[in-house]
């Protein structure tokens, strides 16, 4: 710990503290706030979970193509196209099979929704921030189509789809009153765990992370790197794909316009703020799930809720500058 | 520089030194990889400060908290690492920092830039981008970076080590004309051939001390290397012994690949190398050495022409099969081509092996395996680092070398692919990197190397040939060693 990054950190929280009392509230109201409305009962808790679900999901599969060295923006767009194509399913399929389905069907729409960024990035190099962007766009008008027609619930007037049965639900693990949590989250906290291992433990996952940070010494090394940015594309679309379908079978109960506020954006920050590890993706999800959730006390009590997304930058800068620092030549 | 000492943490990296350097002088630095010379030439520029110690130029004490001021003093250092970046022109390069103003006058500084160029007999297409550079051409535009920031000290680290024995005699003689106008050139290299030809004294270090500082023209490079290593003990070429081998070895056949801009690099290139044989690939830097390797390795695909290994075909074999096979490398650029900085030593143990059942347990890599794999490659050639967790970056250059030559000769090769093997090692580690080339290829392994540096070659290969514009060709028999034939053959003039 060095005396710049204490500042840093003190700068930062005056600044933060600053903007609080500029917009004419205390800080300590605000901190108070924040932290009760999102950890101060059970059904704080519960709904910080919530929100920490997809937020967390939509991290990890940001965090997986960041390690191929893709900036996969496209998880907004996948993650739609995931809810979307799961609502379809499990609306035909009722039940246990109608989760499997929906899930493996989301996971298959998200990841042929990279596929096109994939290939492109692989095989003639255009950049995949560019190719991800538009193809959000196109899934989101797309969707909207088809929730504004052919997939709309009957005799809605809203687009939406119809909402799933409950036996099409994810079940809840804690049902304990206030207390709901569903298996949802857990499902992402397994699946972050599983990619820290497969990316620390498999020569699979070796080869992709050399691919990402240095791509001509993975060519020498008698890696393809092609197919490898082809398969971390096509996974993250997965994982993206997948929490969409969590979104849907666990708490919305359907596809809808406007489904997802943004947990693909607010992935890449969550990416960045874990650092090297995916293991980082847990707390990092959980802090965004935080001030998602306490946000919304803030902007109840008249304290604008953006104070919010000033502390997630702020963090984001903090850990970039710990992260980034010079390595010393010892030897 | 006075008392100069220098601490990273536990380590002492300079202990005490002492500098002094006349105007208008050439002065080397010599001294074994981790002595201390690059750490000396960096706290001269300004990119560290000492922890103890005093600065004087022109007898006027100085102190420089940034490099900055370093150069605003006129001191101007080319690295062992460059620091062109690729996606500028060339001419962007060289006025990067030193623009002398918010709006560039392109024309202005062009015909500067080409007065300078000139001047130094280096020729350069100033829009053209830098990545289209060759090693010695990036290395040229280093230098002519210093001119144009009106440096009068500069500090070369291993400016000749890209170079073919002739440019790097032209930039020793542009280097003199420069001292003679006044400059003080600052000299940091492994060669002390350069150093008797070229400087006008010399100063020694080793392990960070201070050992020797001595005219040229009072000592000879028996004294210097004795005085680098410490030891009087000298460093054996190991003979070749023949091997009767009924293996083929690495065939090529009738070989032409593409360059980036679609033009025949290699113009149907034949060679063989025999199992037992070290073959030597000399020739001036672009002359299609490196797509030759790059084909060899199975980077880059021919557009036709046939490769193999001991008779398998090779021509479409992946990188990972030819590993698989045997292949090992030892890049050209370690930076870019050979680790991954921000990894740690062990990791980096594993790259372009990270396949192999020595190293994995079918799709799992074995982690302990590992480990005692990266130990093994550290002890090698005895790589100075302080902790195989610690990142590659934490290296200095001459011990990435070792690391990532130790890596390609541990793991039983079978064809040693190597480009300039000895990159910024020292007398001792350059030694052992050929003696354990031979112990392979006594093996029967098979050892392909390209350098710009003939004399290396010929001290170390059993064969030579030759490359000049893309075409292959090897001295008539009984002039396979002789200096001034393939010297000849290097150039072009038959």
């Amino acid at each position: 710990m060095n005396w710049r990054l204490v500042a840093l950190i003190v700068g930062s929280l005056a600044l933060l503290a600053g903007a609080v009392m500029m917009a004419g509230a205390s800080p300590a109201v605000a901190l108070s706030t924040l932290f009760k409305g999102s950890l101060g009962s059970p059904q704080a808790i519960s709904g910080t979970l919530r929100e920490s679900t997809p937020l967390l999901i939509a991290g990890l599969a940001v965090f997986l193509s960041l390690r191929a060295g893709l900036f996969n923006i496209g998880v907004e767009g996948q993650l739609i196209v995931g809810a979307c194509a799961c609502s379809v399913i499990a609306l035909r399929f009722p039940g246990p099979i109608g989760i499997i389905l929906g899930t493996l069907g989301a996971m298959i729409a998200g990841a042929l929704w990279a596929l096109p960024a994939a290939l492109i990035k692989a095989y003639r190099n255009g950049h995949e921030v560019i190719t991800t962007i538009m193809l959000n766009n196109i899934a989101g008008y797309f969707t909207g189509y088809l929730v504004a027609g052919p997939i709309r619930a009957p005799g809605q007037q809203n687009t939406t789809t119809a909402d799933i049965t409950p036996s099409t639900h994810l079940p809840n693990v804690f049902n304990n009153g206030p207390l709901t949590v569903n298996i949802g989250i857990f499902v992402g906290i397994v699946l972050a765990i599983l990619a820290a291992l497969w990316l620390k433990r498999t020569v699979a996952g070796y080869e992709l992370q050399t691919v990402g940070a240095n791509s001509t010494a993975a060519k020498l090394a008698g890696i393809r790197t092609e197919r490898v940015i082809v398969k971390a594309m096509l996974a993250s679309g997965a994982i993206a794909g997948l929490g969409g379908a969590i979104q849907v079978l666990a708490y919305e109960g359907r596809f809808y316009l406007g489904f997802s506020p943004g947990y693909g954006f607010d992935g890449l920050g969550i990416a960045l703020l874990a650092g090297g590890s995916a293991y980082g993706v847990i707390p990092a999800g959980f802090l965004f799930g935080v001030l998602a959730k306490g946000g919304v006390s803030l902007g109840i009590q008249q304290i604008p809720k953006g104070i919010t997304v000033v502390v997630l930058g702020m963090a984001i800068l903090i850990a970039a500058a710990i992260r980034y620092r010079k390595v010393k030549t010892v030897a | 520089m006075r008392g100069i000492t220098q601490r990273f943490g536990a380590v002492t990296a300079l202990d005490n030194v002492d500098l002094e350097v006349e105007k208008g002088a050439i002065h080397a630095i010599v001294g074994e990889n981790g002595a201390g010379k690059t750490t000396l030439m960096r706290i001269l520029y300004g990119a560290q400060r000492p922890t103890e110690g005093a600065l004087e130029i022109d007898e006027q004490s100085v102190e420089f908290a940034t490099s900055k001021q370093a150069i605003a003093a006129g001191i101007g250092m080319v690295s062992q690492h460059y620091g062109i970046i690729p996606e500028l022109s060339c001419l962007q390069n060289l006025i990067l920092g030193a623009e002398g103003g918010l709006i560039i006058d392109s024309a202005k500084a062009t015909e500067r830039a080409q007065a300078l160029a000139t001047k130094m007999g280096f020729e350069f297409d100033w829009p053209a981008l830098a990545a289209t550079l060759s090693p010695g051409a990036t290395q040229k535009l280093e230098i002519l970076k210093l001119l144009w920031r009106n440096a009068r000290i500069m500090i070369l680290d291993e400016p000749t080590a890209m170079l073919s024995p002739a440019d790097g005699d032209a930039l020793f003689a542009s280097m003199r004309q420069l001292a003679s106008e006044g400059a003080t050139v600052l000299l940091v290299t492994h060669r002390l051939p350069e150093v008797m030809d070229h400087c006008s004294r010399v100063t020694v270090l080793r392990g960070g001390k201070w050992v020797a500082e001595k005219a040229v023209s009072e000592t000879n490079t028996k004294e210097l290397a004795q005085l680098i290593v410490g030891t009087s003990e000298p460093f054996p070429v190991l003979a070749a012994t023949p091997v009767a081998s009924q293996k083929e070895g690495l065939k090529i056949e009738n070989l032409v690949v593409r360059g980036e801009r679609g033009e025949d690099k290699l113009k149907s290139v034949s060679l063989t190398a025999k199992r037992g044989e070290i073959l030597g690939i000399a020739g001036v830097d672009g002359s299609g050495q490196r797509e030759l390797f790059h084909a060899i390795a199975g980077t880059l695909s021919p557009k036709s022409g046939e490769i193999s290994m001991d008779g398998a075909a090779w021509t479409k074999a992946s990188t990972a099969d030819r590993i698989e096979g045997g292949l090992r490398v030892i890049p050209e650029d370690r930076h870019a081509e050979g680790v991954v900085e921000a990894w740690s030593l062990e990791e980096n143990s594993a790259l372009g092996l990270q396949r192999l059942p020595a190293l994995a347990k079918g799709p799992w890599v074995d982690l302990e395996a590992r480990k005692t794999w990266a130990e093994q490659v550290a002890a090698k050639f005895k790589t100075r680092h302080g902790g195989l967790g610690l990142p590659m970056a934490s290296l200095s250059g001459g011990n990435q070398q070792r690391f990532v030559a130790a890596r390609a000769l541990e793991m039983s090769p079978q064809l040693i692919l190597a480009f300039q093997p000895a990159r910024g090692l020292d007398l001792g580690g350059s030694a052992h990197v050929y003696q354990a080339i031979r112990g392979r290829v006594t093996a029967e392994a098979v050892a392909v190397i390209v350098s710009f540096d003939l004399d290396e070659l010929l001290e170390h290969c059993d064969r030579i040939v030759v490359m000049n514009r893309g075409r292959l060709s090897e001295p008539s028999p009984g002039q396979g060693k002789d200096r001034d034939a393939i010297g000849r053959l290097i150039v072009g003039v038959t």
